[in-house]
């Protein structure tokens, strides 16, 4: 914008003349480069319903800019997360002793409650890496590195991607590669596939650590299709391989006329579970195609971000998430952005509550919650102001809300209208605050 | 649905739009808006990033948009 005080006149004719002069002028040029580097910095608080899981995570990501386009982006986040999480198990008209996963020691669950497991305590720190820069002039590329830490799980992966420019820059063509190899280590030893619970002390049923490769394929298209409007497809694939079961999850061996779970007698002077309980075992490999569309629209000033997903597995699991936000602007640089999201997901083909005593076992089965059939919302929103300094802040609230069923024919006798789907509320508030320096 | 079938019709998809949209578009001089921060793909990344990993450590999907949300063994 244009500064018509009279203090930049002068100032701008002093340059003028100096430059006609050939001389240099009295105050020393800002350099280009400057500022040098970006923060963007994020504080949040995640808590689920009923003392389930609570997340307080610290985010930094800072960019350091170069010439000539080229970046490199630092990100760095550290979570740690306390509360209690389902195990699987089903209710039970009597209370249920369980065997904590370290095989230290056990809990009881009082009678008609959802057995929880709340020794979930953890600590994790992520780090990521990327540099990005174009090659010639049409073309960009990015190459990075992820790690994470926590106690029982670590994560390193290598990703880079490639775009190129067409049609005066209103196409861009991207392709991405991702690899990961992350290695499972838990408390007390991964459990062998459905094996059963044991008394404290007695460490049979497990094995040690465990690993998973992971490698995602994205391709997509960003168009511009006019002043206001962007639009983006992406197609994805993720191919997961190696350890995908749940170490901590277990399902309850019931009777196939009653439905109530089996009791179990601990051995003589030991302590351990009441019923009997079996970990999970889910297939060692998994594929996921998924379809990703996004569009950009300004409406006089009021910006619409809308996106949909789709995205099926070979696991038998369909889903569809719609996500709306719109941005609208209030006074100088302050803004109101409302978001909801819906997602619908079928279960996995071997989603199951329980397993039947005296039957052969399965190939794999899981009672693990986030693989039955539910629908989600998010409703929140956001209020974002910029400073006179430039910094960026902003504050959101939302509320995350499951809502799942478990499909009639799983049910067996005494668990119709005893069993429910552990529907989950949680509540996400973020402070964000984005600066250079 | 063929799995397969979809990242076909996926690829087919972007090839088409990427060759159909080649008379589309606005001239340089033309890009105010678009150039509008907030009118990025990706507005805030630190936000994306939080948001992809709750849902992958909740839900059962994941991506979509970039690789985002994993790396962890999530509870």
């Amino acid at each position: 914008m244009a500064d018509n005080t009279p203090k930049s006149i002068s100032a701008a004719l002093a340059a003028a003349t100096c430059s006609l002069l050939g001389t240099a002028p009295a105050t020393p040029v800002q350099a280009q480069e400057e500022p040098n580097w970006e923060f963007n910095t994020a504080l949040l608080y995640y808590g689920e319903n009923d003392d389930r899981v609570q997340d307080l995570s610290l985010n930094i990501l800072a960019r350091r800019l170069f010439v000539d386009d080229r970046s490199l982006t630092l990100g760095l986040t550290v979570d740690t997360l306390t509360g209690a999480t389902p195990i699987g198990a089903i209710r039970q008209n009597v209370p249920q002793t369980f065997t904590r996963p370290s095989g230290s020691s056990a809990y009881t669950v009082p009678a008609g409650e959802l057995p929880l497991d709340d020794t979930f305590k953890d600590t994790r720190v992520a780090i990521t890496a990327a540099w990005e820069q174009p090659l010639g002039r049409l073309w960009k590329t990015s190459v990075g590195f992820s790690g994470s830490q926590e106690y029982d799980y670590t994560h390193l992966g290598l990703n880079g991607s490639l775009s190129r420019d067409f049609n005066a820059r209103n196409t861009t063509v991207s392709a991405g590669l991702a690899v990961a190899h992350d290695t499972w280590d838990p408390v007390g030893g991964a459990p062998l596939p459905f094996a059963p619970m044991l008394d404290v002390g007695d460490t049979g049923n497990k094995s040690g650590s465990e690993t998973k490769d992971v490698i995602d394929t994205v391709i997509g298209v960003t168009q511009v299709i006019s002043r206001k409007l962007l639009v983006q497809l992406n197609y994805s694939f993720s191919n997961s391989s190696g350890y995908l079961t749940d170490p901590y999850k277990v399902l309850s061996v019931v009777d196939g006329t009653t439905g109530d779970t089996v009791p179990r007698q601990p051995a003589p002077g030991a302590e351990g579970p009441s019923h009997e309980f079996r970990f999970e075992n889910r297939p060692d490999e998994r594929s996921k195609h998924s379809l990703y569309g996004q569009a950009k629209y300004y409406m006089g000033g009021k910006v619409l971000d809308a996106s949909y997903r789709y995205m099926t597995d070979d696991w038998d699991i369909d889903s569809h998430t719609l996500d709306l936000r719109l941005r609208w602007p209030l006074v100088e640089s302050h803004y109101l952005e409302p978001h909801l999201r819906f997602y619908t997901q079928s279960e996995a083909e071997f989603y199951t509550i329980s397993m039947v005593d005296g039957v052969e076992l399965p190939r794999f089965a899981s009672a693990d919650y986030r693989l039955g059939k539910f629908d989600a919302l998010t409703a929140g929103l956001k209020y974002g102001w910029k400073t006179r300094g430039g910094k960026e802040m902003s504050v959101r609230a939302e509320l995350y809300r499951q809502n799942g069923t478990i499909p009639g024919d799983l049910l067996i006798g005494n668990q119709v209208g005893r069993e429910t789907y552990p529907d989950l509320d949680a509540i996400i508030v973020q402070f964000s605050y984005r600066f250079s320096r | 649905m063929n799995r397969a079938r979809i990242g076909g019709m996926g690829i087919a998809v972007l090839v088409i739009l990427a060759s159909g949209c080649s008379s589309i578009g606005v001239e340089p001089w033309e890009r105010d808006i678009l150039a509008k921060e907030e009118m990025q793909l990706t507005t805030d990344p630190v936000e994306a990033a939080i948001d992809d990993h709750i849902y992958f450590s909740k839900e059962a999907s994941s991506g979509g948009r970039g690789f985002g949300g994993g790396g962890c063994g999530c509870n």
